[in-house]
């Protein structure tokens, strides 16, 4: 059987394109988009019901072989922007450069770690009007080196954060609706 | 002489009524017992103390009508056995042990949960046998026809099996994710949030998706199918190393 390669989950074409060598900054890439303004890409019903824990069979390799997860969500009730402001805040005092594009975000660790550079990807979705969805992927670097960035980022996030599924969340549930509510 | 004095000691045992009378009972129940799991054989009620096992040849035949390799089928089959003997060691998975697999604790109820068993346990029988693990897990083959998948999914996600996904089962699936986070949204956002998708995908606004909807709404955002590919399956060898010669060794 002729090898077929597996299709991109996403597309990184417009966050390379800020990293390109290039210096010549008319060769940016040229906004797709129409003028107007520019929103989060929407989350419909049965993407938000495919990151149900029940639905995500990779945890059945993953948990058996001690792998660990390469992205981790939590969902904000703050607006996209607030919550660009916020990582960012959050990321550069670690010592991380943000990158960013419209609701894509790429932070660079400036430290070299075990396998390179940390390279996360940050994306926003709105899920609702007042709801959006947040991932956070590794998109270069060492997994444990990013499961350790993520726990020293969401100290940071506290105040953005509504919910997350992160199994490390150690908080307890009662405790963390009162704390973690934004002042909208 | 001897005989009234027997007479006598059965009625002035120490016994009461009750005692005798169960006493009594004792013959009849071990009658009983003994028919019950005389039968049961028969039904194949049989205490599982017997594990099912499977042989090389089970295997080949699995990798015949899969896109698997007959390795390959050896190392799923090692993944199984760990999976199905996590709470009864009985060469099966039940619900608890997916549950216990996927979400670190085999209590609680999930919807999307039970669709996945539903849709792994083609016989119906309420536990999940090797061929069928290997079946579905077909599907999940980073080179499995984006066909099967959109089926696979469209299944998935029509609860009552209509034949339609239909508005009321999306918002059922969509309070139950959101109450894995202990997320209580209300119901207007709900409604918005449902309102949003079937605007793309209820072509016919019919309040329901049909198959022909969902196929088109699917191509139109592939990512909705992002979980029906699980890269791990190509290096499934290397996760779960099985030594060539088990393979002879295992009893049919």
């Amino acid at each position: 059987m002729p090898p077929r390669f597996e299709q991109a989950d996403v597309t990184l074409d417009d966050v390379d394109a800020i990293f390109n060598e290039s210096g010549d900054s008319r060769n940016l890439v040229v906004e797709r988009r129409e003028e107007g303004p520019v929103v989060p890409a929407t989350m419909n019903a049965f993407e938000l019901i495919s990151t149900s824990q029940g639905l995500n069979l990779s945890s059945l390799f993953e948990k058996q072989m001690g792998l660990v997860k390469r992205e981790t969500r939590f969902t904000s009730k703050c607006s996209a922007n607030e919550i660009i402001s916020k990582i960012e805040e959050a990321a550069m005092p670690l010592g991380f450069d943000v990158k960013k594009n419209n609701y894509k975000m790429k932070l660079l660790g400036e430290k070299t770690g075990r396998k390179g550079h940390l390279a996360v990807t940050t994306e926003i979705f709105q899920v609702a009007p007042s709801l959006c969805m947040v991932e956070l992927r590794k998109s270069g670097g060492d997994t444990l080196e990013f499961h350790k960035f993520y726990n020293n980022l969401s100290t940071g996030l506290k105040d953005i954060v509504w919910k997350t599924t992160d199994e490390r969340e150690v908080e307890e549930k009662n405790g963390s609706a009162a704390g973690s509510t934004s002042s909208q | 002489m001897n005989s009234t004095n027997r007479n006598n000691s059965f009625l002035s045992s120490s016994l009461t009524m009750g005692e005798r009378i169960c006493s009594a009972f004792i013959p009849f129940v071990a009658v009983i017992d003994f028919l019950i799991y005389a039968m049961a054989n028969c039904f194949e009620c049989r205490p599982r103390h017997k594990k099912i096992r499977y042989g090389f040849t089970d295997l080949t035949r699995l990798s015949n009508e899969t896109r698997f390799t007959v390795n390959e089928v050896e190392a799923l089959y090692e993944l199984f056995k760990k999976l199905s003997s996590s709470i009864i060691d009985d060469g099966l998975i039940h619900k608890e042990e997916l549950r216990l697999a996927l979400f670190q604790t085999p209590f609680g109820e999930n919807l999307l949960l039970d669709r996945v068993f539903d849709l792994f346990d083609e016989k119906k029988n309420g536990v999940i046998e090797f061929e069928e693990f290997v079946r579905a897990l077909n599907v999940f083959h980073p080179y499995a026809p984006i066909e099967a998948k959109i089926d696979f999914a469209f299944r998935l996600y029509d609860l009552r099996q209509t034949g339609f996904i239909e508005r009321e089962e999306v918002k059922q699936m969509v309070v139950a994710i959101l109450m894995e986070s202990d997320m209580i949204l209300s119901d207007d956002l709900l409604e918005a949030i449902i309102d949003q998708t079937f605007a793309d995908a209820d072509a016919d606004k019919d309040g329901r998706i049909n198959k022909e909807e969902w196929k088109a709404f699917v191509l139109r955002n592939p990512s909705v199918l992002k979980n029906m590919t699980l890269p791990h399956l190509k290096d499934i060898t290397t996760l779960f190393p099985s030594f060539v010669h088990d393979t002879e060794v295992e009893d049919l």
